[in-house]
């Protein structure tokens, strides 16, 4: 009797250890692994800025600093620096402006004379391209300027893609918090225009001989109407010797929109715009009053044809919904011309 | 309660209280007072090493990883969002930390992709970074993981044989060890004086039974 209990008895405490040492082996790893703080990684969250705002400011700091460097410099050093701190439209835009520095007016040069840039936007989230929206004022005073940086891909730095100076009395309005990051917008959902049909649009109303846009999306502005009316007297001044053209096309890969806190975007965006001059038969034009094509060209005087390059850089703001998008910043750069 | 079942459950409270005991005070030795875990490993091929965050965020304390190579050469750690530090390496060889073994201090190296990583310095996606000869150490705090963390040559040298260490420490785990230690061997002396003496009273109400039994006889 006492042996059968006893023997019950061992049998229990023989299962209980059993079970014990069954379960604590089981879960003995995720224990293991808890004991010291272990536990399973967050997820990376789409709605946040993949850069910290530290980050931002030195890449705005060493980019304007290289862009300044680059600008008041000469010689291989000079064309590094330039490399470094743009891209792209950026780079042919400031290449233009450092060959054509002696025969441009000083307000002209360069755009980076400030010594703090004001960061307004950073992209939102882990895709790319990515973007950096900056703006600066020149110690001196002027116009405020608007930055675009860019970065294509992971392995790419950021660089200045676009640099325009605000259309007064233009304002742009907040961005999300830089913790958050701004949307870059792609489609024109929720908006009256959609980016890329926007610069398309723009482009082609300034085409010379002038071709209406009917219901432009765009309230009309002082630049454009200065390079219509720019044309028509190249046109007229030149009518006698050679046939005038003027043709706008928006650059490839060059629009950026920038999602704002109430809905709307700041479309990036630049233009390629060539003049063309077909030298009428037993013409020779002298073109040596044109200090910029002489530069650019190399030619003093043409007789079958020249033309001019020149980008435009323009920044509109397009609001979330009803009402047409605003000029907010614009400004154009001679860039290559050649002639025959 | 029957007796048995007394018993019974006795017996698993103190065996509970023995595994707190010493669950308890191998945590308290091995954590030390400063509550540190410590995790390494060396990698002898050449290429990237790279501790992601599946090993990197997986503790809410902030990480220091430190890479040392015997030679003395130079060393650069960096470390990125996970998405941006991936398409960075993908397209070279890289040695991934993926997985630690606690109580062993061990990581798991798994070798992935092939080709040299060209220079990965000048790119914008690194927000902490730091180069040295012979050894750096970075400490990652939690705030915007997930991260990344590559550990590359820091020159033009491709990076081998570099031990590459993980540590991170919670003073709150060195006390809570020695509170489960201490609450184990109270909860075991309990049980077992319990059990100790029921046993007793058993043994003296069978020999009782057994006398009752003969004087009836």
């Amino acid at each position: 009797m006492i042996r059968t209990q006893l023997t019950s008895r061992v049998r229990a405490l023989a299962v209980t250890v059993v079970c014990v040492a069954m379960v604590a082996s089981v879960s003995g790893c995720g224990a293991r692994d808890s004991l010291v703080g272990i536990r399973e990684a967050p997820k990376a969250k789409a709605n946040t800025a993949p850069l910290t705002v530290e980050q931002a400011k030195k890449i705005l700091t060493r980019s304007f600093t290289a862009a300044y460097l680059g600008e008041t410099t000469t010689g291989p050093a000079a064309k590094t620096a330039l490399r470094a701190a743009y891209t792209r439209e950026g780079l042919r835009g400031v290449s233009g402006r450092v060959k054509l520095a002696s025969v441009q007016s000083p307000v002209a040069h360069s755009l980076l004379l400030a010594p703090h840039p004001k960061l307004l936007a950073v992209s939102r989230g882990f895709g790319y391209p990515r973007f950096i929206v900056a703006q600066t004022v020149a110690s001196e005073g002027g116009l405020p300027v608007l930055h675009l940086l860019t970065s294509p891909d992971a392995a790419t730095p950021y660089r200045i893609a676009t640099s325009s100076e605000m259309v007064p009395p233009a304002h742009v309005n907040p961005f999300a918090p830089l913790g958050q990051g701004s949307p870059l917008v792609t489609s024109g959902a929720g908006l009256v225009v959609t980016p890329a049909k926007l610069m398309s649009l723009y482009a082609a109303q300034m085409a010379f001989p002038a071709k209406p846009v009917r219901k432009p999306p765009f309230v009309a502005d002082s630049f454009s109407s200065q390079v219509r009316t720019g044309a028509a007297g190249v046109s007229k001044a030149v009518a006698v010797q050679a046939k005038f053209a003027q043709v706008h096309k928006v650059s490839p890969r060059s629009v950026y929109a920038v999602g704002q806190a109430d809905g709307g975007v700041l479309v990036f965006g630049v233009i390629e715009r060539t003049d063309s001059f077909k030298v009428k038969k037993g013409q020779n034009v002298k073109t040596s009053a044109n200090k910029a094509f002489v530069l650019l060209s190399g030619k003093k005087a043409v007789t079958k044809s020249a033309s001019i390059t020149t980008l435009e850089f323009v920044v509109f703001a397009v609001p979330a919904s009803g009402g047409r998008a605003t000029l907010v910043a614009a400004r154009e750069q001679i860039v290559a011309g050649s002639g025959s | 309660m029957p007796a048995s079942t007394r018993r019974v459950l006795g017996a698993l409270v103190a065996t509970v209280g023995v595994v707190l005991v010493v669950l308890g005070s191998w945590m308290v030795v091995k954590l030390g007072p400063s509550g540190q875990a410590q995790f390494s490993t060396t990698s002898k091929a050449p290429g990237a090493v790279v501790v992601a965050s599946d090993v990197l965020n997986t503790v809410d304390v902030p990480v220091r990883v430190t890479a040392t190579r015997p030679e003395g050469g130079a060393v650069r750690l960096a470390v990125a969002p996970t998405p941006d530090a991936t398409a960075i390496v993908a397209t070279s060889a890289v040695s991934a930390v993926n997985a630690v073994h606690y109580p062993a201090g061990t990581m798991d190296l798994r070798a992935t992709g092939s080709g040299e990583l060209g220079d990965i310095s000048t790119a914008d996606v690194w927000r902490l970074a730091a180069k040295g000869a012979g050894s750096a150490e970075l400490v990652i705090d939690q705030s915007r993981a997930p991260e990344t963390v590559v550990v590359t040559s820091g020159d033009a040298n491709p990076l081998t044989d570099v031990t590459v260490t993980l540590s991170w420490a919670n003073r709150a785990w060195f006390f809570q060890a020695l509170a489960a230690a201490t609450i184990g061997a109270v909860i075991a002396a309990f049980a077992m004086t319990d059990l100790w003496q029921s046993r007793v009273i058993a043994l003296q109400s069978d020999t009782a039974e057994t006398t009752t039994m003969e004087v009836t006889t």
